[in-house]
């Protein structure tokens, strides 16, 4: 059996979208923080796109390392900002179609810089218009984690996105 | 049945609670529950699958440990409901040590879950994967997995993170598991678990 996690919040976009998803009072009862999200972007430009995440209202000192594959290349990049700190559908890919991801934050309480780690896919029925990434984040800051957010680097989430935070305990 | 009166006086130490929990802390279970597990049994078997999947949970997670009774280093796939129709697509990244490389289907009928080893490779030697199906219940969806595999061969071996869609918006019930070649070896074993949201 995976190490026991607790479900702590979880938020479904309803009809007219929604420009972030917020998780606020974060308890202080758990060792480790997980997000499983099933997200798409209203953006009717793109086929896949960046989430950006937020600790503590911040959406600064961050920086990531990224393994990511297309239908046709697999490659790495880095960044120095919260985006992407996962990737999601959007408006050009098949309709219905909805990203998986699952963000993992260990030891969000210490008094230590936070890292994250994030697999996401957006997943579409043609050769090239998916997206496939491994991400791993540093968010230089040594403040305990209180509250998570997710916003689309462009456009809204759409009806029917949903995520879900768990709390995961060592013991 | 006799009853016997005792008075308060007597007891050392007396607390009184409101609650029957007694000052103690409430039980909260946790979301992650195991379903079903399967193992194969001597001979093999074409295929592994998961029925009457409980419409309790958010999310479902696969967690597998498998080898084919032929090949080398082989995939497996996944069916949801019984579907055999072209309507499932895969694409996944995937290295083997010195190269990484991409592939993908498209309009197939089964999606490409993970990597497994097969009966030329080592003796007793198995890949791991780990597949998530999230909002399998959501009937405004297609279902979208995502998976990582790998298997290390003493010497040689693949790791690979993929993603596979089945093209329904139908809530899942029954999972179905094959083998890229002929059949499940023995003590393969595959684990449903289902999440709380």
């Amino acid at each position: 059996m995976p190490a026991a996690r607790y479900f702590i919040a979880s938020t479904t976009v309803g009809a007219g979208g929604a420009s972030s998803i917020d998780f606020t009072s974060i308890p202080s009862t758990y060792t480790d923080l997980t997000i499983k999200y099933s997200l798409r972007s209203s953006s009717t430009t793109d086929d896949y796109l960046g989430v950006k995440l937020s600790l503590n209202s911040s959406t600064t000192s961050f920086t990531i390392r990224q393994l990511y594959g297309t239908g046709t290349t697999a490659s790495s990049a880095n960044y120095s900002t919260n985006n992407p700190s996962g990737y999601m559908q959007a408006g050009l890919t098949t309709a219905s179609t909805f990203a998986s991801g699952d963000i993992y934050i260990p030891n969000y309480l210490v008094s230590q810089n936070k890292f994250f780690s994030t697999d996401s896919v957006a997943e579409n029925n043609a050769a090239t218009a998916n997206f496939l990434s491994l991400l791993a984040g540093l968010w230089s800051n040594t403040a305990a984690i209180t509250s998570i957010s997710l916003t689309p680097a462009t456009g809204n989430f759409v009806q029917y996105s949903t995520a879900v935070l768990y709390g995961i305990k060592n013991s | 049945m006799a009853v016997t009166r005792i008075a308060t006086s007597s007891l050392k130490s007396l607390n009184k609670y409101d609650s029957f929990l007694g000052g103690n802390a409430y039980y909260v279970p946790p979301s992650f529950e195991s379903i079903a597990t399967t193992t194969v049994g001597a001979g093999g078997s074409s295929t592994v699958s998961f029925s009457s999947i409980p419409s309790t949970y958010k999310h479902l997670q696969i967690r597998g440990l498998s080898r084919a009774t032929a090949g080398g280093i082989g995939a497996f796939f996944i069916q949801f409901n019984s579907d055999t129709g072209t309507n499932y697509a895969d694409h996944r990244i995937e290295g083997n040590g010195a190269t990484a490389y991409t592939d993908r289907n498209t309009s197939a009928i089964r999606a490409l879950s993970g990597l497994q080893a097969g009966s030329t490779t080592g003796a007793n030697i198995f890949g791991g994967s780990v597949v998530d199906v999230l909002d399998y219940q959501n009937t405004s969806k297609y279902k979208t997995i995502r998976a990582l595999s790998g298997i290390d061969n003493n010497g040689s071996g693949n790791i690979a993170f993929g993603s596979g869609l089945w093209m329904s918006t139908s809530a899942v019930t029954s999972i179905t598991l094959i083998p890229e070649n002929t059949a499940f070896a023995q003590y393969s074993s595959f684990a449903l678990y289902g999440i709380k949201a």
